[in-house]
């Protein structure tokens, strides 16, 4: 599992390192472009599969 | 009574993954109840179900899966320039296990702590009575259970099925799926988990009780071990499943390698006479209701079917017998006893219903004074006073006489059980009885609102009584739950909307809904008489098929059937407060709503405090303290998460694969569906798994940013403020906020000094 971790890091620390300057520049003040940023958040409610409704066989 | 046998004869009575994991299921402690009152002392019972569920959630079974996901499905491989259906649920397994492994092998033993009421010593502190404790702990169990099956891709262990790629249709594939290691995750399970424990206890006999069509696998996979390594022990089967396809499966080539009989229908006499035939070593040939095989020459066992045991007098059993169980391994907190008051139904008309052919021909009941001794009985040896009624439907005499026993004995118990429409029982002063007595939710057979449909159903009920009773119980405080069902033979769109909208509009009388698909199997009257429901039963494949498609002329195709069940429960999500957000969790969970009703909360109470639950957390604001929930993992993807989950989610993709429970698994649904739902191009998303809530959000480049930038700044409002020095306009702040909204009602953002969601509203009622 150790890998696994160290990937989920390195994933982690790739995604803060290209972002690094922007998100140095956004915490010193520096504006986002946020009215150009694509701001979507998605999340999809999981369907519920009739093996999940059947409370009287499960 | 049989001359007592020594107790050289060890019997081990064992129920094989999967079922549900809340509370254990009667078979087996009815078996060793009777075995026992019958001079066989030695009889063992495992709940395997429950234990593997407990050994594979561990953080040592999740790290074991995760490297084994890691090596098997590496999300680098998936680096193309589309995603095709094929590859789409392995691509989301590789992705969702990159996302929340380190998270779920932190969290999984707090998470079934929570759910056991074993995190704190005092009940009313205990994280299962609070929604923002428990929700998030269910989630992490099923996140676990997706981790541990992406290891064994492409199977599937969920609390509520287990199917592989492999169809129980066929036996050929049934017995590669018992072989094949790198899929099947309960051959890992039984070597290190049970044979050590088997090969210790040398039992002469193994009872395996398969009720569902998700145990065939993995009970036959631990047969054939057994059998390997205990020659001399004679392995049964019985249970539900078997009794609609035992005679296919003892025909099968290759099964007399796993196992030596099937018991049909109900196991008490059966399993008493083949303990005694074995024990004294005469041939089986006078066990009743027994197939087995006649090995007298080992190169050609000859399948043998023995005449029908006569069914025991229920009255006489004894009470379940529940030693040995696991019981505190179930995931609730209080253990919720099974105890049949009755088998078989005494109305036995209803068309569709097949359940009487499962327990065997005739419907016996326990007496009132019967049912009030055992439950006073069962309540003092398992220190619970919870229990859980297991009937088709009690008829009305019982209705009027078992609270009278159980008000009279001063069980003090809390209860629940299926029931039919009945409203000469079900009249105000019924309800309130049965409330008095401890009855807090009841489930009644609904169906349709359509009367054709209940006719064709033969349900002899009117939608006048259906009301009448349903507005009795609530009124009392009795939670009521409609089993509904879309696609009977004939049912239009249109039926099947009036149906949905019925419950809708009696919503208030109506807590909850199991929603079923129509199908078909083999013992079903739609089956035998196709002809009186207008429809063309088809050939189904395979020597063990059991479900078959069928055509109709009229009334929606079974795809259609499958769209309108999506459709349904979709309106049910938004217009039933248990199934509104996470709340469903409590109705997915077998018993557990029934805990906070048991517990003091009312129907109407509970209802309220989901739907202010789901409105509290709609109603989340962009908050200038809001900082970046703990934990909060990231991760880069090639493709959509939520694009993905959505196609597999149709029910296209769904039929693509056996589901052993609905048996909507259709041989050619993978190409169909692989034309019909195109491919995923490559869009750059961020996948974030926030353990607080165990929830998966998906966030575009630009969100990412935002979120790394106010991860940086600490709060939202440090981040508003320096962009607003920064010269961002009022455009770009309102922008921004309202990002931040969205990412505080998915729990993405937190606010420290507030609350996550509505006060512990939840929890109140446990004083």
């Amino acid at each position: 599992m150790n890998q696994n971790k160290d990937q989920r890091d390195d994933l982690e620390n790739d995604e803060v390192s290209a972002k690094d300057n922007e998100t140095s520049a956004a915490a010193g003040g520096e504006a986002l472009d946020l009215e150009g940023l694509d701001l979507t958040v998605e999340t999809v409610e999981e369907r519920i599969s009739p093996s999940e409704t059947n409370v009287f066989d499960k | 009574m049989i001359q007592l046998p020594s107790n050289d004869f060890p019997v081990t009575l064992a129920f094989p993954p999967q079922g549900h994991w809340t509370q254990p299921h009667l078979a087996l402690p009815c078996l060793k109840a009777w075995l026992h009152a019958s001079g066989y002392s030695d009889v063992d019972q495992m709940d395997l179900s429950v234990e593997a569920f407990d050994h594979f959630l561990t953080a040592e079974s999740l790290t074991r899966a995760a490297e084994k996901v890691e090596r098997r499905l590496p999300l680098e491989r998936f680096q193309g320039d589309r995603l095709p259906l094929g590859q789409m649920r392995a691509w989301r397994a590789a992705a969702e296990s990159a996302a929340s492994a380190q998270s779920l092998i932190d969290r999984v033993e707090s998470a079934k702590a929570i759910l056991r009421g074993q995190d704190h010593p005092v009940d009313s502190e205990r994280g299962f009575w609070d929604p923002d404790r428990y929700v998030p702990a269910v989630r992490t169990l099923y996140h676990g259970l997706r981790l541990i099956s992406s290891a064994h891709y492409p199977s599937e262990l969920t609390p509520h099925n287990f199917t592989m790629a492999y169809s129980n249709d066929s036996s050929e594939e049934v017995l590669a799926a018992t072989l094949d290691e790198e899929q099947n995750p309960f051959i890992e399970f039984y070597r290190e988990q049970v044979m050590p424990r088997l090969l210790a206890r040398k039992p002469k006999l193994l009872g395996l009780s398969v009720l569902y069509g998700s145990q065939l696998i993995p009970a036959l996979t631990l047969a054939r071990m057994v059998k390997a390594a205990l020659p001399d022990c004679h392995i049964t089967m019985g249970g539900g499943f078997l009794a609609y396809i035992g005679d296919k499966v003892m025909a099968a080539p290759g099964m007399a390698e796993c196992f030596d009989s099937i018991v049909f229908h109900e196991g008490e006499r059966p399993l008493l006479m083949l303990c005694e035939a074995l024990r004294t070593g005469e041939p089986l040939h006078d066990v009743g209701s027994l197939a087995w095989w006649d090995r007298s020459n080992p190169e050609e066992p000859v399948v043998v079917k023995n005449m029908s045991a006569h069914p025991i007098k229920l009255d006489d059993a004894p009470a379940p017998d529940l030693e040995g169980l696991p019981l505190d391994k179930y995931f609730s907190p209080q253990v919720v006893i099974p105890y049949d008051v009755n088998r078989g139904c005494y109305y036995g008309e209803c068309t569709f219903c097949t359940l009487p052919t499962v327990i065997g021909p005739g419907y016996r009941t326990r007496s009132s004074e019967t049912i009030a001794r055992h439950v006073v009985e069962l309540r003092d040896r398992y220190s619970s006073t919870h229990f859980n009624f297991i009937t088709d439907c009690m008829p009305p005499g019982m209705i009027k006489d078992l609270p009278e026993q159980l008000i009279e004995a001063e069980a003090g118990i809390t209860w629940w059980a299926d029931a039919r429409i009945e409203p000469k029982a079900y009249d105000a002063d019924g309800a309130r009885r049965l409330y008095e007595s401890g009855c807090r939710k009841l489930l009644f057979g609904f169906e349709s609102a359509t009367k054709r449909i209940l006719k064709m159903m033969m349900k002899g009920q009117s939608l006048k009584s259906v009301v009448e009773v349903a507005r009795n119980c609530t009124e009392a405080n009795i939670s009521v739950t409609f089993y509904a069902m879309v696609g009977f033979p004939t049912e239009t769109r249109e039926e099947a909307r009036a149906t949905l909208e019925f419950i809708e509009q009696h919503a208030d009388i109506i807590r909850e809904v199991s929603l079923q698909t129509f199908h078909i199997d083999e013992v079903a009257k739609t089956y035998k008489e196709p002809e009186q429901f207008g429809i063309r039963v088809l050939d189904a494949p395979g020597d063990l098929a059991l479900y078959h498609d069928y055509e109709a002329d009229v009334g929606m195709t079974q795809e259609e059937a499958a769209e309108m069940f999506e459709e349904m429960m979709a309106s049910f999500r938004r217009n039933l407060a248990i199934f509104s957000g996470d709340n469903i969790f409590y109705f997915m969970q077998k018993s557990h709503y029934f805990l906070h009703l048991a517990a003091g909360e009312t129907p109407q109470g509970f209802s309220e405090r989901c739907a202010e639950r789901t409105a509290a957390r709609a109603e989340r604001q962009a908050e200038p303290e809001l900082t970046v929930s703990r934990g909060l993992v990231s991760i880069p993807l090639g493709f959509s998460h939520s694009d993905a989950v959505r196609t597999l989610g149709d029910p296209l993709a769904r039929a693509a694969r056996p589901d052993f429970l609905t048996g909507r698994y259709v041989r050619d649904a993978d190409r169909v569906a692989e034309e019909k739902l195109p491919p995923l191009d490559p869009k750059e998303r961020f996948l974030l798994y926030d353990p607080e809530n165990g929830e998966f959000v998906e966030l575009r480049d630009g969100g990412s940013r935002v979120l790394s930038a106010l991860r940086e700044c600490g709060t939202l409002g440090a981040l508003v403020e320096a962009q607003r020095d920064a010269g961002a306009s009022d455009a770009a702040i309102q922008k921004l906020e309202q990002f931040a909204a969205e990412l505080h009602r998915l729990g993405v953002l937190r606010a420290a000094a507030t609350p996550t969601s509505a006060p512990k509203a939840l929890a109140t009622a446990r004083g």
